[in-house]
């Protein structure tokens, strides 16, 4: 064997040993969105994602008070929306607005929720708590009861319990009982008590504590877990699929046994097990910026600044209004959820005529065949494409 | 041979080129951090990294007209004016704000309408800052300037994004603030972030210390900013040996300066009000301890060194501009504010003034459209590079202000105040001895 040869081998080897200490570096660094996708599945695979069409979008020309819709609740026949200048009620094809001067709280209402038990509506406004119980508006503020801000992001109800995420922290009231509960950093695991999201399942409340994760309520023991971004970093997630993608949460959705956080970095999922993180870069998320979730089964419906994603957890639909007309599409994605583990990333295009009445989204609701939307420009309704 | 040579470094190159394909490319460090002090640098390649990037608005509200009644045009203002132990700094700020609109008005307003402030207290409670910024919505205000404690700024910026009104924040240091991704807020005061990153150079590697202790206030103040702080002061090698905490209004340091004492530190940095600062700082040295004393930048302040005395000499903090600086628009500031309230305005002031005139120069160009104002602060070419009383704006893809630190060092019951260089640039040399 020459020097010249030996010192090549030398080189040789070392190249191959970094080669192989690099690739395994990458690998363990860097999983593949489709690597760890392929590992997620939904409880019921068999169901085909929902496509919604035929849209028809309303504004302050059908007789909206804003175009500037927070939120959509629907109640069997009647759609209930939240806008900047008050509550309005669709019914019978026409609607009727309630504002302060028929006792609403404040005229901005970002949050509406109705009572399975009761049929009463809580709803949350930008200056407090109302409950609308046979034809009256009754008034919960910070001043005049438990509440513990009157600024109330999020209002669900849970049984007899209704919960508000606020600025100043969650608050539980018990209409049996009349009594308030204030949940701040002082007795839950928080690090601020600056809630933004709330919602229920399986005997728990999930809290969206804004920079401070998701805090887990169990009803039953009164027992608090949270969940936080594992690298606790602001400006990176460390690594795909080890936790929450980052401690600013914006909102929860509970379903099926999944629980589904958004942020503005990104959503998650949570099966009680593991985490699936989601980004723009490697899922058919329209946008990483999330206003608000709610998912309904098996399906999520993803509020965001670009567009409403809807996802299963393996195949995705993105509605988009285009920027120049009324109309747009539905983009339908399947990224790397086949179940023989095979990467799939097949993109559909449904052509919409009209499409969502503006792609900023801030709330949506879907029941049986229909699909509301609240945007910043009008509230839209689709319907089940079969 | 040569020829296996070249697959296998053309395999290495193949291979390093799909690293960049699976993770987010990245280009540069947010925050102006070296890789020597970014999270997990040393170690890994993170699969996402955030701010590299400005969030764009993407709602409606850009066709919208103003009312055609308008009498004045309202700019929100927030900061503690009662109830607060920091009072005097959100007095100053107030001053500061008001002498911007004030001269704004003298120039004949926005189309010859007024100019009007519309003050807000914050007593810094959970959540009362968040009602502040609807009412503030209820008024009609165009933009917004505050606050400076940042459990206040945290609460508004979710608040202001709700509602959607422009926001300038002049007096919050708070990393985190701008951390938040809110498209509708700038800052216009460098953070604790660039703080603690110049106070590290300064410490570890200027000054070559290696033990050092902490005592911080126990708010949010002195949490977040520490936390700046020891991480990075980890990330080069030196973990903060205690870190000990106070509460606003304490006045007896007794224990947690004894057990700094014990962990025979070679410097200790003080993170807090003046006030307490100044106490803490009498208290180590009445305990006989010797040590270099650093400090966050709420000690550049009349009252730290009042009530400190010649004890102040050779302290060393951070300053978010230097107030010495040979700037004629600055002088005739300080000349004007002095003039007008009857005191020197401290850097509260100097920033509200600066980042008034950002938002009434805002509505000047954009109009009175909430959105269209938003559009224009957070274009990062309007303003980037804007020469203000306190220097040249520098924002980063957060639209957080990282332009200068100064170093401010007490000689003769002075500060005097010197740039701080950019991290990376001096290199340890030896260790000096300990005390």
């Amino acid at each position: 064997m020459t020097k010249t040869f030996r010192k090549i081998s030398f080189r040789a080897a070392v190249a191959v040993v970094l080669c192989g200490i690099y690739s395994v570096a990458v690998i363990n660094s860097q999983p593949s969105a489709e690597k760890s996708a392929a590992n997620v599945h939904s409880k019921d695979d068999a169901k085909p994602m929902p496509v919604y069409g035929h849209w028809k979008n309303f504004t302050t020309k059908d007789g909206l008070p804003s175009d500037h819709a927070y939120c959509v609740r629907i109640d069997g026949n009647r759609v209930l929306v939240g806008t900047h200048e008050g509550l309005s009620v669709y019914e019978d094809g026409k609607w009727k607005t309630y504002t302060i001067k028929d006792g609403l709280a404040h005229n901005g209402v970002v949050s509406i929720d109705v009572s399975e038990l009761t049929g009463d509506v809580w709803i949350g406004t930008l200056g407090g708590l109302n409950r609308w119980s046979a034809g009256k508006f009754e008034t919960f503020s910070q001043l005049n009861s438990g509440l513990p801000n009157d600024l109330v992001y999020c209002v669900i109800c849970d049984g007899k319990d209704v919960w508000t995420a606020t600025a100043g922290g969650a608050g539980h009231y018990d209409t049996y009982t009349k009594a308030w509960e204030i949940f701040t950093e002082k007795n839950a695991p928080m690090h601020e008590p600056w809630t933004y999201g709330v919602s229920a399942g399986d005997g728990k409340i999930f809290i969206a504590a804004w920079g401070g994760g998701v805090i887990e309520y169990t009803t039953k023991t009164k027992k608090f877990k949270d969940y936080t971004d594992p690298d606790g970093e602001m400006e990176i997630d460390l690594l795909p699929d080890d936790g929450l993608v980052h401690d600013i949460t914006t909102a929860t959705s509970y379903a099926d046994g999944i629980l589904w956080v958004s942020t503005y970095f990104g959503m998650s999922r949570y099966d009680g097990s593991h985490w699936k993180g989601y980004f723009d870069h490697d899922s058919g998320l329209a946008s990483n910026f999330i206003n608000f979730i709610r998912a309904k089964g098996p399906v999520v419906f993803i509020c965001s600044d670009k567009g409403l994603s809807s996802t299963d957890g393996k195949s995705w639909v993105t509605y988009k209004k285009n920027d120049n007309n009324n109309d747009g599409m539905a983009i339908i994605k399947n990224f790397g959820r086949n179940d023989d583990n095979t990467i799939n990333k097949t993109t559909k295009e449904i052509p919409l005529s009209p499409s969502i009445a503006h792609n900023f989204i801030i709330g949506v609701d879907a029941d049986k065949d229909v699909l509301w939307v609240a945007t910043e420009k009008g509230v839209s309704r689709g319907e089940l494409m079969k | 041979m040569k020829l296996n040579f070249r697959i296998l470094t053309i395999v290495l190159l193949i291979l390093s080129s799909i690293s960049n394909i699976t993770g987010q490319d990245k280009k540069q460090n947010y925050g102006k951090a070296t890789d020597e002090i970014f999270p997990y640098q040393k170690f890994q390649k993170a699969y996402v990294y955030h701010f590299l990037v400005p969030l764009q608005f993407y709602g409606a509200g850009r066709e919208l007209k103003p009312p055609s009644d308008l009498k004045e045009v309202r700019i929100g203002f927030l900061g503690p004016l009662e109830g607060s132990v920091i009072v005097s700094l959100g007095k100053q700020m107030l001053n500061g704000a008001t002498l911007a609109i004030e001269e704004a008005n003298k120039k004949g307003g926005y189309h010859n309408m007024p100019f009007k402030l519309m003050i807000h207290n914050d007593v810094g409670a959970w959540g009362a800052a968040a009602n502040e910024v609807v009412k503030m919505d209820d008024e009609k205000v165009w933009a917004w300037l505050g606050s400076i404690d940042d459990i206040v700024s945290h609460v508004a910026i979710r608040a202001t994004l709700k509602v959607e009104i422009p926001m300038v924040c002049t007096g919050d240091p708070d990393p985190t603030f701008t951390e938040t991704n809110i498209p509708w807020v700038i800052r216009v005061i460098s953070d604790d972030r660039q703080s603690s990153y110049a106070l590290v150079n300064q410490i570890y590697k200027k000054d070559s210390h290696s033990r050092v202790a902490v005592i911080r206030a126990n708010n949010r103040y002195g949490r977040v900013g520490i936390k700046i702080f020891s991480e990075t002061a980890t990330r080069v090698g030196h973990p903060i040996v205690i870190e000990e905490k106070f509460n606003d209004g304490e006045t007896d340091f007794k224990t947690q300066v004894e057990r700094i004492l014990v962990t025979v530190p070679d410097a200790i940095l003080i993170w807090g009000n003046a006030k307490e600062s100044a106490l803490i700082l009498k208290q180590i040295r009445a305990i006989g301890l010797k040590q270099p004393v650093y400090g966050s930048d709420r000690m550049v302040s009349p009252e730290f060194l009042k009530i400190a005395g010649n004890l102040a000499d050779g302290i060393i903090t951070t300053c978010q501009y230097n107030p010495n600086a040979e700037n004629p628009k600055l002088k005739a500031f300080q000349t004007n504010f002095f003039k007008r309230f009857g005191q020197e305005p401290d850097v509260f002031a100097a920033h509200a003034y600066d980042g008034m005139n950002i938002i009434t120069e805002s509505i000047q160009k954009a109009g009175l459209n909430r959105v269209l104002i938003r559009d224009l602060l957070t274009d990062l070419k309007t303003f980037q590079g804007y020469q203000g009383i306190t220097g040249k704006k520098v924002f980063d893809d957060t639209w957080n202000d990282i332009g200068d630190i100064w170093m401010a060092e007490v000689h003769n019951g002075k500060f005097k105040f010197n740039p701080s260089p950019p991290m990376g640039t001096i290199h340890q040399t030896t260790k000096t001895g300990s005390y």
